[in-house]
């Protein structure tokens, strides 16, 4: 360091002392005061870092910082009906911009910002992220000789650029022209935020499309859709048809019995209703659930109906029938079976697993709901109504219900029956 | 954007056929070729679709041959008007027209000052009188589109509706035709397209044998090569678009026949297996499979024969070649000992199996890491074609054009050299960018490379010369047998001597 630098660091640190006398004192902001230090000491010390005052005094930071804070935090109050929308926020930015043509405190302003921007449900707009990195001075931060280039020209606001970019980048907003330009005027060409512009134009892209099971990043709130959408994507198989079993809405406002239905939203595809139909009656299935799937934010809870898998020695046999394809054999009449080195049927990783039947997902999650579900798979599977059901379920601990044991068949169609039958359930599991 | 329509129009065959005749060769010589006035007196009323183009060149005895119609044209004795006699067959529109493109020959002074018939292009509207059309054929496919004979009785045509110089006509038809032909690569794929999807669904719906037919690798392998050629057709036809983008004005004839052949070869074949898996149902009349089947037939045919095409590709290109490699091959006639050496030390080289390497891989090319092999395979079949293509040149000189058989393997090695660029391209910039299922891209692009390579590298042993691979001289020898007798000479199996 040269002795210029060391005297204008000396004078610098003076200042500071000074001016952080004179914030304890006056009790004004010390990002305040750190403005009037001459502009050639890239120490812009103290802007976002109050607590690492010179001065150890610990209740007056504090209140400086309050004191600091609250016009901003007002100007966020101020809606004018209290509503919370782009409008309202971009007004509070705008009069920050109003206040005082030499935007004090800027960095903790778009710090603030940045913090209520979802609150405001502006995180994913570009232009309110252009709007507040308009809120840095122009060409004041670029470095204007290759010293300055060297080290980090203004390191805290060229960090609070980068969080600005951070915030953009974690919320998926793909930066425009108008923000490189805004970022030229601001930082320069070499500058951090540059860089990490940079960054995010050359990778965005090249993610965007690397999920291939991709949530639609609007998602509906409504519980029917929500619930179609998580089964066709548990589902692999297109030809699996989802069924709306019961909507919550119920149509009959003076149906005294249900007067708020959960919904029942079942998927089954072709191959489990012909596996369900194989079933052997003497084994039983069971309902298992929940099980919970992340959509986003949102947490779905869906119940499977599955049977264990039948032990080697029950396992049926496929006996190919001689005549079977009038054109070719289906199997040939010979002794050996594959050869060793041919053989990649084996995976390690593969497990085999019991059948499953058909999924739901339902709004609530006790048995008499599943009974109901239960019921109306019933229409599609006739073999249903012989095989036992044994309901699994897990409460909200995750441990298992203790449920009575093997149930009886739901009977087909009887109301008394079935009340007796679920008075008798809800009272096997209290 | 013309591409992107095309896609969507080849919805239906009939559709695009009638839209193309329109636009693409209908129209297109008044844009090519028109001056201001004829342009602002029938671009905006054909543009809006009052009026109707047709394309008028075909005649009874003159299909591909397009020097050889019988059709005049006589200046009357007011120069003013031109008179019109004729009659041109297969005009699709015909029906329909109010604007027909008519080629004629005419009288014209050569510059020697001797008189010559030449082609001429005029524009002619319905109402100069005498334009007669007969009935609609009934054709195989695309029925519905309109096809019909049309007649010129003494229609008067003014002079000013000659398009471009009297006497200009073949090349006006050649620019026409040239520029017409892409457009059949975009209707092709999308068509491709939308019979993938119908032959996958019905191929995982299905079920003989307790299996879906989604499970017998033979419908697999069907399914992967409709994918394989649509993914090529595809790459070719947007290459060749973005190339006709460019300023100015390229000249992408080539590149537009070589996409035609190959999309409508591919897409025949494609048709064909895709009905292989609709089984029976393919065959019903009430199933829109069997139209299509159909439809893809006059692809083969139209807007140029693919035999044709293909001596033109080859042809332009040799000419082209040609040109470079003059001194070379004067070279290598006069047989001197340096020349021999460098042969035989090429040879040897070659025999060695050193590696090609024209930079499209490394750490400077242009091709992503992962297609680095089918990049190799690329560059290797350029450089043994390039080498090929010489020693055709010494072989056969100007006469190359009378051998057939080696100018079909040369166009097959071309059009298998543009696919194979086309799709190592788009999937390099589908990897580099990250477009969604970049690596079935990227699967797609490898299988077809590797395909077109033994393709390739079969016909290039083909060329050689006394290649036991090459059967030309029993196939010229055979068909000489079948065309003396103009029947199938062999005596039938069951005729007896004793």
């Amino acid at each position: 360091m040269s002795w210029v630098q060391a005297t204008l660091l000396a004078q610098g640190l003076c200042k500071a002392w000074g001016g952080i006398c004179r914030a304890t004192l006056t009790g004004t902001s010390i990002s305040q005061v750190a403005r009037q230090l001459p502009r050639g000491l890239h120490c812009s010390a103290a802007t976002h870092s109050s607590e690492t005052s010179l001065v150890p005094t610990p209740t007056e930071p504090q209140q400086s910082r309050t004191k600091a804070l609250v016009p901003y935090e007002n100007m966020f109050g101020q809606a004018p009906n209290g509503k919370r929308d782009k409008a309202s926020f971009l007004q509070a930015v705008q009069k920050f911009g109003e206040h005082s043509v030499r935007k004090r405190g800027h960095v903790d302003f778009i710090y603030l910002a940045l913090r209520k921007m979802r609150e405001y449900g502006v995180e994913r707009d570009l232009a309110v992220y252009n709007q507040l990195l308009d809120i840095f001075p122009k060409e004041v931060f670029r470095p204007r000789n290759f010293i300055q280039q060297i080290f980090i020209h203004y390191p805290r606001q060229q960090e609070c650029g980068v969080a600005v970019l951070e915030q953009m980048e974690n919320n998926g907003v793909m930066p425009n022209k108008e923000t490189e330009f805004l970022l030229i005027q601001i930082f320069g060409r070499k500058s951090h935020p540059m860089l990490k512009f940079l960054r995010l134009k050359r990778w965005f892209p090249r993610f965007m499309n690397i999920n291939p099971f991709p949530v639609p990043r609007d998602l509906s709130q409504d519980p029917v859709e929500l619930a179609t959408f998580a089964l066709r994507r548990i589902e692999p198989d297109l030809s699996a048809r989802v069924t709306i079993y019961q909507t919550p809405s119920s149509k009959d406002s003076t149906d005294a019995a249900d007067p708020t239905q959960p919904h029942i939203v079942g998927i089954q595809s072709p191959d489990q209703q012909a596996a369900l139909a194989r079933h052997n009656p003497t084994r039983p299935i069971f309902v298992e659930g929940p099980f919970s799937l992340w959509l986003r934010n949102k947490c779905v809870y869906y119940h499977i109906l599955r049977a264990d898998l039948l032990p080697p020695e029950e396992r049926e046999v496929e006996e190919i029938p001689e005549e079977w394809n009038l054109y070719y054999p289906m199997w040939l009449d010979l002794d050996y079976a594959r050869h060793g080195w041919d053989d990649y049927e084996f995976d390690i990783d593969e497990v085999e697993e019991g059948p499953v039947f058909a999924m739901c997902i339902a709004g609530a999650h006790d048995q008499a709901t599943l009974a109901r579900w239960i019921q109306y798979l019933q229409e599609t599977n006739p073999a249903l109504a012989q095989i036992p059901v044994v309901f699994r379920l897990a409460g909200p601990t995750g441990e298992l219900q203790t449920s009575a044991g093997l149930e009886e068949p739901p009977p087909p169609e009887d109301h008394e029956e079935e009340d007796s039958n679920l008075q008798r359930q809800r009272e096997g599991q209290s | 954007m013309y591409s992107r329509l095309g896609e969507i129009t080849s919805m239906d065959g009939s559709i695009s056929v009638t839209l193309a005749a329109h636009q693409a060769i209908g129209l297109k010589g008044i844009i090519l070729a028109g001056t201001e006035e004829q342009k602002a007196k029938y671009l905006p009323k054909l543009a809006s679709g009052e009026h109707i183009a047709a394309f008028c060149l075909t005649e009874p005895a003159s299909g591909s041959d397009a020097a050889s119609i019988q059709s005049r044209a006589r200046l009357s004795e007011d120069r003013k008007h031109y008179i019109l006699n004729g009659s041109k067959v297969w005009i699709t529109n015909g029906g329909l027209a109010n604007i027909f493109t008519v080629f004629a020959k005419t009288e014209v002074v050569d510059y020697d000052g001797s008189l010559k018939d030449k082609i001429t292009a005029f524009i002619v509207e319905r109402d100069f009188g005498g334009v007669t059309n007969g009935k609609p054929e009934d054709k195989l496919g695309i029925r519905g589109s309109n096809t019909c004979e049309v007649h010129f009785e003494d229609t008067k045509v003014p002079v000013e509706n000659v398009l471009g110089v009297v006497g200009g006509g073949f090349k006006v038809a050649m620019d026409i035709l040239n520029s017409g032909r892409f457009s059949m690569g975009s209707a092709i794929t999308g068509m491709l397209k939308r019979l993938i999807e119908m032959a996958a669904e019905y191929a995982c719906t299905r079920k003989q044998f307790n299996k879906r037919l989604s499970e017998f690798g033979l419908i697999q392998e069907k399914l992967a090569l409709m994918a394989q050629k649509a993914y090529a057709i595809e790459s070719m036809t947007y290459l060749t678009a973005g190339m006709l983008d460019q300023p100015g004005f390229p000249d992408c004839s080539i590149e537009a026949a070589m996409v035609k052949v190959f999309s409508s070869e591919a897409a025949w074949q494609c048709v064909n297996e895709a009905l292989q898996i609709f089984g029976g149902l393919s065959y019903m009349r009430d199933y829109p499979y069997e139209r299509i089947l159909r439809d893809t037939r006059i692809l083969l045919i139209f807007e140029g024969t693919n035999e044709i095409l293909r001596m033109y590709i080859a042809l332009t290109g040799l000419q082209y070649a040609g040109r470079i490699i003059t001194a070379r091959i004067h070279e290598l006639k006069r047989a001197t000992v340096t020349t021999v050496m460098e042969t035989v030390g090429r040879k040897l080289w070659d025999f060695t199996g050193r590696t090609v390497d024209m930079e499209l891989t490394g750490k400077l090319g242009v091709i992503h890491p992962s297609l680095e092999d089918s990049a190799t395979k690329l560059e290797e079949n350029t450089y043994y074609f390039g080498r090929t293509v010489e020693t055709l040149l010494l072989r056969f000189g100007k006469t190359i054009g009378e051998e057939q058989l080696v100018l079909k393997r040369v166009a097959n090695i071309l059009i298998n050299l543009y696919g194979m660029t086309a799709v190592l391209s788009r999937a390099s910039r589908s990897i580099r960018i990250g477009l969604r299922n970049h690596d079935h891209e990227a699967l797609l692009a490898s299988t077809f490379c590797t395909e077109a390579y033994f393709q390739n590298l079969f016909s290039l042993t083909q060329l050689d010369k006394y290649a036991p691979e090459n059967t030309d001289e029993q196939i010229k020898k055979m068909s000489q047998q079948i065309l003396e007798k103009r029947t199938y000479i062999c005596a039938h199996p069951l005729d007896r001597t004793y």
